[in-house]
């Protein structure tokens, strides 16, 4: 118990998120009008920009209010803080059960299109950046942390393709809220999917990618609320449970025999990522 | 592989000692209350008592990933329990359903975002710095190259 006494103590951190949901929450959303569709600024993108502000490593100056032990000390506390999120999104699932059976057989096969990375990212990385082995683990998956001890295992993480996978990881922690929020309120205004569809597709990321992804999408269709979060928790789960596999046994193979046709020849001379 | 390499497991399993667990999810809770009640018009009775039931659904789920030999993030079996609690020949689910209806489901996701914000380190900072554009350009083609792949997909088979 001396540790929780610990983290508990870290008063000023959680006095600092008490303050910035507070004022994140006080600002709502805010839809920007752009184009084709509107793009919606969430509290909790917010929160995350304010919590950026607040560490000592990304604004020196924050150093006088807050330390590394707090950095330290929170991250456990993003697993925790996501858990009422979680039961909450089980409540939101219960009801909507016979839907989702119905939409069964798409839920499953849509765990296929996580290979679109491949076909859309790997090409760009490869021909136009002209990366090298670290491609493969940029590119071969959506870089969570399952994603990262399949490439730890294989390559290690001091390889090119363990610079790879970290570095999309990392962008991936920063921005990927961001991205995930403005690619649904673009595609969910832009009529080109149906709303199933691009809620399902919101289940393919981290908890708080789909938090993000979903939460934007049902700001943007309010009436479908509850089947969007339905359907988006379904395929989260489904996620969890086949992604791996799918990664192991399809994309990580698929993204080596592309780089054996499009890759540079002479053998991992890493030099990307300058 | 070594564990010592990877980097902090935001959402992943951590083996949760239950007692910590306990006072610092009644903690984000209080976080989440008060943002809660600014973002609603839910009163701070409601939003208490409908934080208090997610508040038992979470502990039951750590509670089972503490005592399942079945070894799946505490996410899952804190879903799962949310799940089953709510389902329409649960008995008692429209109670649970009414009393978690005053709590916004996004407003519980600003807190985490904040901590997550805080928590990004130095090591993380200089990954993004020092290979920045191209990942950056790539990591966005990877995330929309997913997103609308999935969506086709689902389009296709709904």
């Amino acid at each position: 118990m001396e540790k929780t006494k610990d983290i508990l103590l870290d008063w000023r951190l959680h006095l600092s998120v008490l303050v910035i949901t507070v004022i994140a929450e006080a600002i709502g959303v805010i839809a920007v009008p752009i184009g084709i569709g509107s793009i919606l600024l969430l509290p909790l993108l917010y929160a995350f920009v304010m919590g950026l502000i607040l560490n000592p490593n990304v604004i020196r100056k924050a150093e006088g209010w807050m330390g590394q032990r707090e950095v330290r000390a929170a991250s456990p506390l993003i697993v925790i803080a996501i858990m009422p999120f979680i039961a909450k999104f089980g409540t939101i699932i219960g009801p909507s059960m016979e839907k989702i059976i119905a939409a069964g057989p798409a839920l499953i096969l849509q765990e296929l299109g996580n290979l679109g990375t491949i076909l859309l990212a790997f090409p760009v990385a490869v021909l136009v950046l002209g990366m090298g082995r670290e491609a493969v683990g940029a590119t071969f998956s959506v870089a969570r942390e399952p994603n990262i001890a399949i490439i730890a295992d294989k390559y290690g993480l001091k390889s090119a393709e363990g610079a790879g996978v970290m570095g999309v990881y990392v962008i991936g922690t920063l921005f990927g809220t961001f991205i995930f929020a403005i690619l649904a309120s673009l595609l969910a205004t832009s009529g080109w999917f149906s709303i199933e569809a691009l809620a399902m597709a919101c289940g393919i990321g981290s908890g708080s990618m789909m938090a993000a992804c979903s939460g934007a999408l049902s700001h943007a269709v309010p009436a479908m609320e509850e089947q969007i979060l339905a359907l988006a928790g379904a395929s989260n789960v489904l996620t969890y449970a086949t992604g791996l596999y799918l990664c192991i046994f399809v994309a990580l193979p698929v993204t080596e025999k592309l780089y054996d046709l499009l890759g540079r020849k002479e053998p991992a001379a890493s030099n990307a990522g300058e | 592989m070594s564990t010592a390499e990877l980097p902090v497991d935001y959402e992943a399993n951590t083996k949760p000692d239950l007692g910590q667990h306990a006072v610092l999810l009644a903690a984000v809770s209080l976080i989440a209350l008060v943002g809660n009640t600014v973002a609603t018009d839910a009163t701070v009775i409601q939003g208490l008592v409908g934080l208090a039931v997610l508040y038992v659904i979470a502990m039951v789920g750590l509670v089972l990933t503490h005592v399942v030999p079945i070894n799946l993030p505490s996410v899952a079996w804190i879903s799962l329990v949310g799940i089953l609690a709510t389902l329409p020949w649960t008995p008692g689910s429209a109670w649970v359903l009414d009393k978690v209806s005053h709590v916004n489901f996004l407003t519980l996701a600003t807190p985490c975002l904040a901590y997550a914000g805080i928590a990004i380190t130095r090591r993380e900072i200089s990954i993004a710095k020092s290979s920045g554009w191209k990942l950056f350009i790539v990591a966005v083609f990877v995330m929309t190259g997913t997103y609308v792949g999935s969506a086709i997909i689902a389009d296709l088979f709904l």
